[in-house]
């Protein structure tokens, strides 16, 4: 049997690290497994609580954090064996990722398409400048940006959504096989949030990319997840199919979750804010 | 952590201004002028933009990724720097101590309405935190100078305001790094708010929350504004939020107002067909139906298209739309928008939706 995609085994993190940490030890990631099949390309969303450790796990996925216990596969290679420089590079080429927060992602002293050009340099076959800035334009021109638009430009000078957009598109430079997303359209309008969202469904069905994607956004969760998983303090408390998690809850937890979301339907009813479970439209 | 949540009120009428708007925005271009590669660009990130908010009121504002939201804020705020810079136009505000022309201020009277009058949370402001300083240092730099309590006092001030945010009070020995970003988007509301400003700007305050504690922060925004009578103006691309939060609603492309009316009139009859598509593109828990995106893609503010803007990728253009750029006008009570076609007829919009 062909190893899985990714494999999280019983991963911890626990910080102990000086100032409010010192004092209580933090289990930031606490026991979480998950699988994703090398053969099934899916989206698998994680939600959950703000500071309940998504973006801690994703970095450990990621291999920019070490767990505290537990181990995490590629392709069935424990990430801790990916240590030289050449099978850095190579895990990086194969799982890419997209941060939360885009102004904190970028050096703002640095120019934004150089972002894109080492990308295409290390991870594609672009062999000239010009094939570098083919490559870097065919990823911008997927999220509604091009390379004359950004060209040049630093991060300062870019709103926040196309600052997000470039995050993206620096993603897809080198055909990553998988995508670890956090909060990938926080920041991007509705309507463009749909492309993102579209064009991440495309990735998985027509090149078979996989996705974790990190969101508060349940409806997108919806709209794009095969599997989801619910977080609350370090720990999964609910996973399954993504659709029937988000239709009907079991853990007390993500049944708060689901009643909290705002929506447009009921914003003008007589109680708009009253905490009653709203009906679930399946 | 989370403690109970109170319900937010329903904003449902717009409450009719008492006094002369707060805030009166007239005719406002800001421009960046940068030079690239030798070559001289000009981008028009806010052109000819005109809107009132009213005392008491929480205005918000959406559109168009790049369309000059944060930049309109930020002329707003007077919070600008070359290479942006004001061509025409003027910003007032009628404080109750008095009016002020933001840009008739000199740096010293401006530095004195912020945070105090006005206040002003950045976009992606996490990252203003100063990253080798502990949180508690940040509300002694930016809040104490504001308020009347020194001391202890400010300290407890601090705290119990922090709690209103669902923080814990320990995160004020904590360094920004060490904080979730939903964590750091809070402390970053809890400074703006601490000193009960007459006006609140706030540019993506609550993109990285949780819905449980975004709740619990749109509620603690609203109280704090009818608490204190003062106003808010929101941007997000939160559509949800918007038509939970705001009484009313302005819809920004390519660096114009096109749209602006009370939320709900926004929401149920859109005049202009951008905001037709942003609300129909939204996808609900339970709607398995495709959504997309818009066709084509966004213009750019250096050289944006003829006539109006939204011209080639609106689907109701006609001829004139390629030619003379429309100018916001009231087409239902209290309800404006810059499109031709639904000044002539506003029926046809509902169309695309
Ligand atoms: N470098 C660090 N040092 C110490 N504690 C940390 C560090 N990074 C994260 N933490 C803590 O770990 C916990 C989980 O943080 P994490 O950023 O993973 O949360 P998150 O789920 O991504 O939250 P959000 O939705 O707000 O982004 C938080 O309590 C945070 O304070
Ligand atoms: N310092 C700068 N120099 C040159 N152009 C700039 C600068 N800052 C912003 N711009 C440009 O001004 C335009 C408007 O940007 P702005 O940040 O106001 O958009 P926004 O509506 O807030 O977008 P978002 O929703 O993505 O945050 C964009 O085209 C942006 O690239
Ligand atoms: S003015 Fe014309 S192009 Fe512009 S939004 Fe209206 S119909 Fe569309
Ligand atoms: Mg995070
Ligand atoms: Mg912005």
């Amino acid at each position: 049997m062909s190893p899985n995609l990714l494999d999280v085994e019983n991963v911890n993190k626990i910080f102990t690290m000086g100032g409010l940490i010192s004092r209580t030890v933090n289990h930031a990631v606490n026991d979480v497994s998950f699988s994703l099949a090398a053969d099934k390309p899916e989206v698998f969303t994680i939600i959950g609580e703000s500071g309940s450790g998504k973006t801690t796990l994703a970095g450990m996925i990621l291999n920019s954090l070490a767990p505290t216990s537990g181990r995490i596969l590629f392709q069935g290679r424990d990430l801790r064996d990916v240590r030289s420089r050449r099978d850095r590079l190579a895990f990086m080429s194969h799982v890419q990722a997209i941060f939360q927060n885009p102004f904190d992602a970028f050096n703002p002293l640095k120019r934004v398409d150089r972002y894109l050009f080492s990308a295409a340099q290390r991870f594609t076959e672009s062999r000239t400048t010009e094939e570098a800035a083919e490559r870097a334009d065919e990823a911008l021109r997927k999220v509604g940006l091009s390379l004359i638009e950004i060209r040049g430009r630093y991060p300062h000078e870019m709103s926040g959504g196309q600052l997000q957009r470039v995050a993206i598109a620096r993603a897809l430079v080198s055909n990553p096989s998988l995508i670890v997303a956090d909060e990938p359209v926080s920041m991007i309008d509705a309507s463009l949030r749909m492309t993102v969202i579209n064009l991440f469904k495309k990735l998985r069905d027509e090149i078979g990319v996989s996705i974790i994607y990190i969101t508060h956004d349940l409806a997108t969760a919806y709209y794009i997840s095969d599997r989801l998983i619910i977080m609350q303090k370090g720990k999964i408390v609910e996973g399954g199919d993504a659709r029937t998690v988000l239709a009907a809850p079991q853990h007390p937890y993500s049944i708060k979750l689901r009643q909290a979301v705002l929506s447009v339907d009921n914003a003008w009813r007589d109680e708009p804010f009253a905490d009653t479970i709203p009906a679930v439209v399946t | 952590m989370i403690t109970e949540l109170r319900p937010i009120p329903p904003s449902v009428e717009l409450k009719a201004p008492q006094t002369a708007p707060l805030l009166t925005v007239d005719r406002l271009k800001a421009y960046y002028k940068t030079q690239l590669f030798g070559v001289d660009r000009e981008v028009r990130a806010v052109d000819d933009v005109s809107l009132k908010i009213n005392r008491n009121e929480i205005y918000g504002l959406a559109g168009e990724s790049s369309s000059g939201k944060s930049s309109l804020i930020k002329t707003i705020a007077g919070a600008i720097r070359p290479p942006f810079r004001v061509v025409e136009g003027s910003v007032r505000f009628n404080f109750k101590d008095g009016e002020r022309d933001i840009y008739k201020l000199s740096p010293q009277e401006l530095s004195a309405i912020r945070w105090s009058h006005l206040s002003y949370i950045m976009q992606g402001s996490m990252s203003v935190l100063n990253p080798v300083r502990r949180i508690k240092h940040a509300f002694a730099d930016f809040a104490l100078p504001h308020v009347s309590v020194k001391g202890a006092d400010f300290t407890r001030l601090v705290e119990r305001h922090l709690k209103r945010v669902h923080l814990d009070p320990a995160v004020l020995q904590a360094y920004p790094h060490e904080l979730s970003g939903g964590m750091r988007q809070r402390v970053t509301i809890a400074l703006a708010t601490v000193c009960s400003p007459e006006f609140i700007i706030a540019d993506e305050p609550t993109t990285a929350l949780d819905v449980i504690v975004q709740k619990g922060v749109l509620s603690m925004v609203r109280e704090i504004q009818q608490e204190l009578g003062s106003s808010v103006l929101f941007v997000t691309h939160d559509m949800a939020v918007h038509a939970n939060l705001t009484d009313r609603l302005g819809i920004m492309y390519a660096g114009r107002l096109v749209e602006e009316g009370r939320t709900r009139d926004v929401f149920k009859k859109p005049l202009h067909p951008y905001t037709a598509h942003l609300i129909s593109s939204l996808p609900r828990i339970g709607d398995e139906a495709p959504k997309k995106g818009l066709e084509g893609s966004p213009p750019s503010l250096a050289d944006p298209p003829s006539g109006c803007r939204f011209h080639p990728r609106c689907p109701l253009a006609i001829d004139i739309c390629h030619r003379e750029a429309p100018q916001m006008v009231e087409i239902l009570p209290g309800h404006r928008a810059a499109c031709h076609v639904a000044q002539a007829d506003p029926t046809r919009v509902e169309a695309v939706a």
